[in-house]
């Protein structure tokens, strides 16, 4: 592992004292806005205001030792990365459905049983990568922010929603124009925070405008300043209908714990080429278990957070010491009763806001998953049917009033239907796709743009890596340019690609002598003045552009394979 | 491939657009090894428009950049971007040439050594023999 160059302390550095503290200030800062989360839920169930602010208590407390247990490295759990635990948005949509069905104790059974899930799951990640392609991911996180984004308006502009008041709508706008401005034109750590900045000027013009009920803020100078939370509350049901949107939930919220502790990989190893999925496994088994952590204590799902590794990359501090302060620091917030207070109190104007800021990343995230898969008619008909059905749901409500019971855990969520609609539709398009195809190429009719066709509808077909397509296709053109001027004798060149998830394989097959692939480039003298020296870096780029390559000769066929990785 | 040219003073710039392989690479040599005899060798070869370029291609870039430096010119490239500035990595050029972000940014750099009388500056002068 080789430190890159703008990384200032790496995960073993001690960071001075008050780097690490301000560090991980930052970090709870950009933490606590997902708190909107589980708010949300508790107040689609009316639930009092001393219980949300207890609840609160323990989901901090819930969140420190998640951010530990990823950090530290106990045994085979934790990545060992600064990557703390957040609660996730991918919960929000199920958790809204379980809190509607049967209450606060079916959504805490329901949490745990996705964070069970989550630790089988992370002993089988090849596996669901393979039933979970790419551009599924990106349609769940796209429906997970429009889900979202949905649930927060609905809180406003529902049927049985109280009217919205125009203080109610100017405090909302000012919120989210403090957000947007500091993250469009702010700089430095006002852009950093300004959901937090924004969080907090939305709660000052929240009591400016007289939106705290009457003696709200007062009732809290009756609280002491330092005091545990109860766990008088804990309750777990449990209902068999709400296993599909929790797993779905769960499947999410791996993916997404895996793709952020690559990303933590790659922040710290300049030499980073692919994943490693031993700490990948670490880190969703230690995700997984904070998840039914959550439940079994009374709080809402949590996932690694995306925005926090993001905000170590740019500050190039990724110390795991800092990692370890954050977690203490939410222990200790759990500890702090007038602050869970004065979060259950915020207002619905305020907390819708945050939320469809927070969304707008989501949802864009979810584009660029779709996208970074070539696409062929049959993805595109899974993305957008995916969608439509996912939309459809939220625009017409009556689609889940008109299903039965058993269903409604399934359509009544437009997360859940469009995830079930592009899981169905991705196994049956499936149907007539050769994992294994070639083509004949007559030396005396080569055509370059004929075998890039070929490996880019191909590619489109499988879900490919456009990147990885692009290696390939430079890979079988090259190879050919020099077999055909260098060593063909007679026949056709047959080339076969073959894909799964994971591989992509080209062979060439020629009757002909085999072609050097060296180790050292030639000299530049060797390449300019002969033939030799060309073929020879023909071999070396050919080489070095695949992940491993073997040439082999049966009789006078020479064959050449390529892999690469996916 | 096409192949356009465009002159800015004393440099002359080529544009390319296409692909650079076995079956176009002997045009692009004859053609840039003539403006180099008929005097215009301070050059700039613009990739912008390249989408592959095999091993033909950079042993004439090699060729282009001696005939170039032997006329007392140089050579800068630009455009290089995406999947050629991939290939151009791994076969070890990237370090071999003058390369610049834009068209405009080269010729500026070529027409500025010429000021400055620096000579034979075809290439970075990192030649591996």
């Amino acid at each position: 592992m080789r430190r890159p160059a703008n990384l200032v302390y790496t995960l073993d550095d001690i960071p001075p004292l008050h780097v690490t503290a301000f560090n991980a200030i930052q970090h709870v800062g950009l933490i606590a806005i997902n708190l909107v989360y589980p708010l949300l839920v508790f107040h689609l169930v009316d639930t009092p205001l001393p219980m949300v602010a207890n609840l609160l208590a323990v989901g901090m407390i819930v969140l420190g030792a998640a951010t530990l247990l990823q950090v530290m490295r106990l045994g085979p759990i934790g990545s060992g990365f600064l990557c703390p635990a957040t609660f996730s948005a991918a919960y929000l949509s199920p958790s809204l459905l379980a809190a509607k069905a049967g209450g606060l104790p079916l959504l805490f059974g329901m949490t745990l049983f996705a964070g069970l899930l989550e630790v089988a799951l992370s002993r089988a990640l090849h596996r669901l990568r393979a039933v979970f392609p790419a551009e599924l991911s990106g349609v769940v996180i796209f429906m997970i922010g429009l889900s979202g984004g949905a649930a927060g308006l609905r809180s406003l502009l529902a049927a049985d929603a109280a009217p919205v008041s125009a203080a109610e709508w100017q405090v909302a706008a000012f919120t989210l124009a403090v957000m947007v401005g500091l993250n469009v034109w702010g700089k430095g750590l006002l852009r950093m925070l300004c959901a937090l900045i924004g969080l907090a000027a939305g709660y000052a013009a929240a009591a400016f405008a007289g939106l705290f009920g009457n003696g709200q803020l007062n009732g809290m100078d009756n609280m002491p300043w330092v005091a545990a939370p109860g766990f008088g509350h804990l309750s777990w049901s449990f209902e068999l209908v709400m296993a599909v949107p929790f797993a779905i939930a769960c499947v999410a919220a791996t993916m997404k714990a895996l793709g952020t502790i690559t990303v933590c990989q790659r922040m710290v190893d300049a030499d980073w080429v692919r994943p490693d999925m031993r700490s990948a496994t670490r880190g969703v088994l230690a995700d997984g278990i904070s998840t039914a952590l959550a439940g079994l204590l009374n709080a809402v799902g949590t996932n690694t957070s995306t925005p926090s590794v993001g905000l170590a990359s740019a500050t190039g501090v990724a110390s795991r010491r800092v990692g370890i302060v954050i977690g203490l620091l939410f222990l200790a917030l759990g500890l702090l009763p007038k602050l869970t207070t004065l979060l259950a109190l915020m207002p619905r104007s305020v907390m819708v806001a945050a939320l469809l800021f927070s969304i707008c990343f989501i949802l864009i995230n979810g584009v660029q998953v779709m996208t970074s898969r070539l696409l062929d008619s049959r993805k595109t008909l899974v993305i957008g049917l995916a969608l439509i059905a996912g939309s459809s749901v939220e625009i017409f409500p009556v689609i889940a009033a008109h299903a039965g019971a058993s269903w409604r855990p399934m359509i009544g969520s437009s997360l859940v239907f469009a995830t079930l609609v592009g899981f169905t539709l991705n196994l049956l398009f499936r149907i007539g796709v050769k994992q294994t195809v070639a083509l004949t190429i007559e030396p005396a009719r080569i055509d370059a743009q004929q075998v890039d066709d070929f490996l880019r509808q191909q590619g489109g077909r499988w879900g490919a890596r456009p990147d990885v397509i692009g290696r390939a296709s430079f890979a079988a053109n090259q190879l050919v340019e020099a077999v055909t001027e260098n060593c063909w004798k007679s026949g056709p060149l047959t080339l076969q690609a073959s894909f799964d998830e994971f591989n992509l394989d080209v062979r060439l097959s020629y009757r002909g002598e085999p072609l050097e692939f060296p180790d050292r480039r030639p000299t530049d003298q060797e390449i300019r003045e002969t033939d030799e020296g060309m073929r020879r870096l023909a071999g070396f780029m050919l080489r070095h552009n695949a992940d491993r390559m073997r040439s082999e000769a049966q009789g006078d066929v020479a064959t050449v394979h390529f892999h690469f990785d996916h | 491939m096409e192949i356009t040219e465009f002159k800015s003073g004393t440099v002359t710039a080529v544009a390319l657009k296409g692909r650079v392989d076995s079956s176009t690479a002997g045009t692009l040599k004859d053609r840039l090894s003539k403006l180099i005899e008929s005097g215009l060798a301070q050059l700039v070869i613009d990739f912008r428009d390249v989408a592959y370029i095999s091993s033909a291609g950079f042993r004439t870039l090699l060729i282009v950049a001696k005939q170039s430096a032997d006329a007392h010119g140089r050579l800068a490239l630009c455009g290089i971007a995406g999947e050629v500035k991939r290939l151009f990595d791994i076969a070890a050029f990237t370090d071999l040439f003058l390369i610049l972000p834009s068209r405009e940014e080269a010729i500026a750099a070529i027409a500025q050594a010429g000021a400055s009388g620096k000579s034979g500056a075809s290439a970075s002068g990192k030649s591996r023999t």
